[in-house]
């Protein structure tokens, strides 16, 4: 190979992480960070992370040298100039990492010494992708079809566009203060308010109006472009839902099927132009509308950096997407990208092909928030309201669908399929018009009704091709309810990836009933590899889906080897917290040298980096899914979150080694405005109780305030059973923190309960011992010498800076617009580090 | 006015890539060929088609560089050295040498070059290859090789940008 | 219904009918495009072929009316996982189902695709057949059919047509033509002439073209006449010339250089090609069995300009003596990535300074 220039200047380098979770902001980022961190780990250069996030997996990686800091100017400055980082990284952590680096740079003065280079973009570029009216006219300069901007600062401008633009109309804030919101306006009586709060969440009081474009198909194409500008797309999606409904909460395809070859080739060639534009070395993601009846497509955003369209399509086909766009960002070309020996030799070059089909279906609050009695305003639009998202995995659209319903809602009966039934006519046109969460049954519902496709499509703006294949799904439903027990409808159901749930509700009998029907029968379950050649080279592939068909390509990995259970979508609550652990748990077991195995559905965390395990299952995670896994794997153990009860009693029943991650099954609430929550914190190895410190919790913070002197000597610890972090807890009316606590309020009243997800990873930053990894060793019986010394002198640690965890700045009114106040606590989105002790 | 870009980053490299396919079709397998730029940007075209010329064949064509400012015909007191050093001057004898320059205008630049190479070196044949011919010639000139045709007005300013000191490739029509 | 897929080698795949009933013979290839059925199964180069896709749902997108590649398809069967009814023709409810109907072409579908596939990928391509019935006489008929090896004879115009523009005049030699090139000439606005490959220098030359195309068609050019290959030794030094897949071939073969079969055929869109003097990379359409073998190519005629870096195969060759050249993928996009429609750019180029240089002298 010739010519190849490594930037070898490149010393010390830093990552900026994308901070606390939030609408549209899950651990995509983090994820991107951990995964690369290793290889420049092994190029020699010295990796430095900041993130505020407690759960950033990037802060405990041992390739780095990690700061658990606010994402503030200042805190980055001080890191670059206390450890001469050279170069810089924001387009790993995505839109906010970029956003606070275009800010340190547009602040870096001549005394603060060399200015660090930025990777991927230029200083220029940077700035103009920060700058949505700036970026759409060098776009229209260059010929590319966008949607013109008009930036305003008052009301009258506002009006006087209105009578040339008409409606609807689309509003943004102009350099937005945090997350970017879209607004469109379609009733002239919306107009004033969605000015007034675009202005709002602008920094410089400045509105940004344009021609909304509800209606046409919404498209994503990702792309790589390297120093060489050469250009190659490794993904594409398109959206069920039309322009109009964010596509965070719409329904995503990948690969396109609707859409002919002429218009996608057009898309490829506009992103391809964009990136040259932009000189971009790495990745981008490029949204299109697009209208097929007219040919006419608009770029809508461009966003050069990782974010949830990046991870998802590399889980969706398995090329290697975030190690060749690290390698792209240093300037390494495509040709000479070095990939791990499972990959083909010339894998980073190959487009990859999918011979499957993936549903990403998003995640919605509001069944949690309902149950607590908190409504929300339900109607999908321009604003992102879902926290997560699944994944499917099928051979047919529907097989995908029904997989990812099932992945989305494990443990939620309110996605039954009678549930529309009560709706009445006018009200079903409406919300086919105004669309809410449930919109995929409701669009069954009508189809059930007898409402004539060509009607409906016209209605939604959905493609004729989601009406066909619900018309299909729908068929198929009734044709084998009325078919009871019968060998051929049971086959052609599992076959479009009906659950044996949903078969045993459809025959009134139990799920048991229907797999040993299946098995009895040999309607087994066949494996097949998600690798990018679609079947042109032998693959050596670790990703596995399941589906009905005649060959099975998945062997028994090993016959010692530990099966995880992921934890599905990231949710209000749980938040990032379920991905954390079961991505340490993996690198636990990873360094402990069990063979691993992981079945998860979330594209947006860790759980499904390539290397963390031996072997995956992207599926659902229903009792059912589990035990096939189980019966082809024969795993040794099994780990599985606490909260999952009836898996564990079926594994148990089963007669399999389970291993629980002790969890509650709901997320405990928070305490209220006048009062503050304190906890005993205890480690438990499986024979003794240890205690940890004390912390205390008020609304939005909490902070280690104590260690533990001497155990109350009241405490009993009979009903622990598993292995973990626990804590006692109690109430106190006081809102001040406290020094030391008085342990006879734990006699009156308190309980025992394990320690939230969320806690143990603040825990663990900020007393720098891993209590998840202590867990998952106490729980094989492989704790150390040194291990039990650790534990045995823990409780007199004091942190040695004062360090709290402050619940991040979500804006759920926005979002969500809810009837009262959201527990933070319960419904957690984003947590931050707070260094109370420095200011 | 803002400038109309008349060749993009595209059409640039594939002007070039032409040019070095139709001197290996004249030149029948590079034999004794030599390619000379001008200074400044002829020079640089000149390195690019001899790296296209190595990526095909494998074989490194000498480049060398020329300054004619001081050898034009309105020019008084001739440097005669052109900015070569005694060994590339002798390595001129009896080759087939491409002259390249990046615009081709009134001719006078490329019949000093063509006077100076042939005082001091000697060479079997010469060739020219442009990347804009934009007309309006005085002399009669005429290019072997031409990127592309560019009709201009005399009042207007073609300049061609390259990456290795422009930081991009292209061609631009200044008014 | 229920329809089978028998191989040469014995193996029989079962799945449910679409399009016509018909029971066809044809050799079984594999496609790895996930845009642009449409186009694919009416490329003339896939006559009298059966074509696997590894798109796991085909038909989602409709038939259009501009992405016919041929009017009539003349491929022998579709096999796909999933087939979806989608209409987008305004005059008829058309859909691919339909349209396979109304050209005879069987489909199956509900096979294991990726199990064919990671077959076919071991096997090479091998003489198939669909049937109603997978039984001993449906596996002798198939062992007993010869198929065809007149392909081009079976696509290529009989007469010449032309397609007038008001620009440079292109003469287009006819070896199964598909349709983008015409597509691509007319952006240029290309007057067309279209010739049977049977035509004579003579013929050729009296139309005075500016620059001659070689056109893609099916088969194995080997069995073509050898006056096909004189017809381009002295085309080649008048005129400038584009050969593309099989007229690329062809003029490898007027240049002393042999055909091999690649070691695994390969149809899709994603293998990175490079440029070798630029040493950028592109994708492209690419359909082919055969390559140029590099071992035989005469340094003292050809060079090769582009090559696929995943299997080393040569993507394109140039003469050393005259504006002719040639790639071996499909610079049309249709369907495919549009970077590949620079080779028309470097045409036309050439044609202009043919054009200029002619008249100068």
């Amino acid at each position: 190979m010739s010519n190849i220039t490594i930037n070898t200047n490149i010393k010390k380098l830093l990552f900026i992480g994308a901070g606390a979770n939030d609408f549209g902001r899950e651990a995509e980022h983090d994820a991107a960070i951990y995964q690369v961190m290793p290889e420049l780990r092994g190029h020699g250069i010295d990796v430095f992370v900041i993130d505020e996030n407690p759960y950033a997996l990037s802060l405990e990686s041992l390739a780095a040298t990690s700061f658990w800091q606010p994402l503030t100017v200042d805190n980055i400055k001080m890191i670059i100039q206390a450890n001469q980082i050279d170069t810089v990284v924001p387009l790993f952590g995505g839109e906010a990492s970029l956003r606070i680096w275009a800010e340190v740079v547009q602040s870096w003065s001549h005394g603060d010494g060399a200015l660090p280079n930025t990777l991927g973009l230029s200083i220029d570029m940077l700035l103009k992708v920060n700058n949505i009216p700036a970026m759409t006219a060098f776009m229209a300069d260059n010929g590319l079809p966008v949607i013109k901007n008009y930036v305003l600062k008052a009301q009258d401008e506002a009006n006087e566009l209105l009578r040339t633009l008409q409606l609807p109309l689309m509003v943004r804030a102009l350099h937005p203060n945090q997350t970017n919101t879209r607004h469109i306006i379609e009733r002239l009586d919306d107009f004033e308010a969605a000015i007034h709060l675009a202005k709002s969440q602008s920094v410089t009081q400045e509105v940004i109006l344009s021609r909304a474009i509800n209606g046409l198909k919404e498209v994503s194409l990702e792309v790589l472009r390297d120093v060489r500008g050469n250009k190659m797309q490794i993904g594409a999606s398109e959206d069920m839902d039309p322009i109009g409904i964010h596509t965070a909460d719409s329904l995503s395809v990948s690969p396109i099927l609707t859409i002919q070859d002429q218009l996608i080739s057009r898309m490829r060639d506009y992103a391809f132009r964009v990136a040259d534009m932009l000189q971009l070395q790495g990745i981008m993601h490029v949204q299109f509308a697009v209208d097929d009846d007219t040919d006419k497509i608009y770029i809508i955003k461009v966003s050069p950096y990782i974010d949830q369209m990046a991870s998802r399509m590399a889980l969706a086909t398995g090329y290697p997407t975030m190690l060749v766009a690290m390698n792209l960002a240093m300037g390494v070309p495509l040709e000479a990208i070095v990939l791990p020996h499972n990959f083909g030799p010339q894998a980073a070059m190959m487009e990859p092909m999918m011979d499957h089909v993936v549903v990403k279906l998003p995640v919605f609050p509001f069944g949690e928030l309902a149950e607590t009695g908190i409504h929300v305003n339900r109607q999908l639009n321009s604003v992102q309201k879902s926290v997560g998202s699944t994944l499917g995995f099928g051979r047919t659209f529907i097989e995908a669908l029904e997989k990812a319903i099932r992945s989305a809602h494990f443990n939620n009966a309110s996605f039954s399929p009678t549930n529309m039934a009560h709706i009445n006519d006018d009200e079903l046109i409406q919300q086919l018009i105004h669309p809410q969460d449930n919109r995929v049954l409701l669009l069954i519902e009508a189809i059930k009704r007898g409402y004539e496709i060509d009607e409906l499509a016209e209605l939604t703006a959905i493609d004729e091709f989601f009406f066909h294949q619900l018309q299909h799904l729908h068929q198929l439903e009734s044709e084998i309810e009325a078919d009871a027990d019968s060998i051929t409808s049971l086959k052609r159901g599992k076959k479009y990836g009906l659950s044996d749930g949903l078969l045993a509700r459809f025959w009134h009998t139990d799920f048991k009933i229907i797999r040993t029907l299946a098995q009895t029968n040999k309607i087994e379950v066949t494996y097949k590899a998600v690798e990018p050649s679609a079947g042109e080279f032998p693959e050596n592939a670790r990703q596995y889906y399941a589906t009905f068909e005649s060959e099975n390509e998945s062997m028994q990995v090993a016959e010692d080897a530990i099966l995880v259970i992921g934890s599905g979508a990231f949710r209000m609550g749980d938040a990032a917290s379920g991905g954390y652990a079961t991505t340490i748990t993996m690198s636990e077991l990873h360094r402990l040298q069990h063979p691993t195995i992981i079945m998860n559905n979330n594209p947006s965390d860790a759980t499904l980096l390539p290397h963390l395990a031996d072997k995956q299952y992207l599926e659902p995670l229903e009792i059912s899914d589990v035990m096939k896994v189980v019966e082809l794997e024969q795993p040794k153990t099994i780990i599985i979150p606490g909260n999952r009860r009836k898996l564990i009693r079926a594994l148990r029943e089963l007669g399999q080694q389970v291993v629980i991650l002790p969890k509650e099954k709901h997320t405990p609430g928070g305490p209220d405005e006048n009062e503050s929550e304190f906890a005993l914190n205890l480690f438990f190895d499986g024979e003794e109780v240890y205690p940890i410190n004390i912390t205390q919790h008020m609304a939005g913070e909490m902070r280690v305030i104590a260690p533990v002197n001497a155990m109350p000597s009241t405490l009993t610890f009979t009903a622990l059973e598993n292995p973990g972090v626990y804590q006692i807890i109690w109430y106190e009316r006081t809102v001040l923190w406290r020094q030391a606590v008085d342990f006879t309020r734990i006699q009156e009243a308190s309980w025992l309960r394990p320690m939230p997800f969320g806690q143990i990873a603040f825990l663990t930053k900020a007393m720098c011992v891993e209590w998840l990894r202590l867990t998952i060793r106490a729980a094989l019986h492989e704790l150390t010498a040194q291990d039990r010394t650790l534990l045995a002198n823990v409780h007199d640690w004091v942190i040695p800076e004062p360090i709290a965890i402050v619940a991040a700045d979500v804006n759920y009114r926005l979002h969500l617009q809810p009837s009262e106040v959201i527990d933070g606590t319960r419904f957690e989105i984003g947590v931050s580090v707070s260094d109370y002790g420095r200011s | 006015m803002a400038n109309k870009e008349v060749l993009d980053n595209a059409s640039l490299q594939r002007a070039l890539t032409r040019i070095t396919y139709e001197i290996i079709e004249r030149n029948k397998g590079g034999q004794d060929l030599v390619l000379v730029g001008i200074k400044t940007r002829g020079e640089f075209l000149a390195h690019r088609i001899a790296n296209r010329l190595e990526q095909l064949e494998g074989v490194k064509i000498p480049v060398m560089a020329i300054d004619i400012t001081n050898f034009r015909d309105d020019v008084l007191n001739h440097d005669d050295s052109l900015g070569l050093n005694e060994e590339e001057k002798t390595n001129i004898a009896d080759k087939n040498i491409v002259l390249i320059d990046d615009v081709l205008f009134t001719g006078r630049t490329i019949r000093a070059a063509l006077d100076a190479l042939i005082h001091i070196g000697r060479p079997n044949t010469i060739a020219l290859a442009v990347l804009v011919d934009r007309g309006h010639r005085e002399l009669p000139i005429r290019a072997d090789f031409v990127g592309k045709n560019i009709p201009t007005a005399q009042n207007e300013k073609i300049k061609v940008f390259v990456q290795e000191i422009d930081g991009r490739d292209a061609v631009e029509i200044v008014h | 219904m229920q329809r089978h897929l028998i191989l040469e080698d014995g193996t029989v795949f079962q799945g449910l009918g679409f399009g016509a009933p018909a029971t066809t013979f044809g050799e079984i290839i594999f496609h790895t495009a996930m845009t642009g059925y449409q186009e694919i199964i009416t490329d003339p180069i896939y006559d009298g072929q059966m074509i696997v896709f590894a798109m796991p749902v085909v038909g989602a997108a409709g038939i259009h009316a501009e992405a016919y590649e041929s009017v009539k398809p003349t491929i022998r069967g579709m096999i796909v996982h999933d087939l979806a009814e989608v209409s987008v023709n305004r005059q008829r409810r058309m859909n691919l189902d339909r349209f396979l109907k109304q050209h005879n072409i069987p489909g199956l579908y509900q096979v294991d695709t990726r199990q064919l596939i990671r077959h076919l990928r071991e096997t090479g391509p091998q003489k198939a057949t669909i049937v109603d019935y997978a039984d001993e006489h449906a596996v002798d008929q198939l062992v007993a059919t010869v198929l065809t090896n007149k392909q081009v004879q079976n696509t290529a115009t009989p007469k010449p047509y032309a397609n007038p523009g008001r620009g440079r005049h292109i003469v287009v030699i006819d070896f199964g033509l598909k349709h983008g090139i015409l597509r691509m000439l007319g952006d240029y606005d290309a007057n067309v002439s279209v010739l049977p490959y049977t035509a004579t220098v003579e013929e050729v030359l009296t139309l005075d073209p500016d620059g001659i195309i070689l056109s893609t068609g099916p088969g194995d050019p080997r069995t073509l006449p050898e006056s096909v290959l004189t017809l381009i030794r002295v085309l080649q030094t008048k005129v400038p010339m584009l050969g593309i897949g099989l007229g690329h071939e062809l003029f490898a073969m007027a240049n002393d250089a042999e055909l091999m079969p690649l070691p695994s055929e390969h149809h899709g869109m994603n293998h990175p090609i490079q440029e070798i003097i630029s040493q950028q990379i592109f994708y492209a359409m690419q359909g082919q069995g055969y390559a140029v073998d590099e071992t035989t190519i005469n340094r003292k005629k050809l060079f090769v300009t582009y090559r696929d870096l995943v299997d080393g195969a040569v993507q394109g060759l140039r003469h050393r003596e005259f504006p002719a050249f040639s790639v071996q993928f499909f610079p049309d996009a249709a369907p495919g990535p549009l970077e590949a429609t620079a080779v028309f750019a470097d045409f036309f180029e050439t044609v202009e300074d043919y054009v200029e240089h002619y008249n100068q002298y």
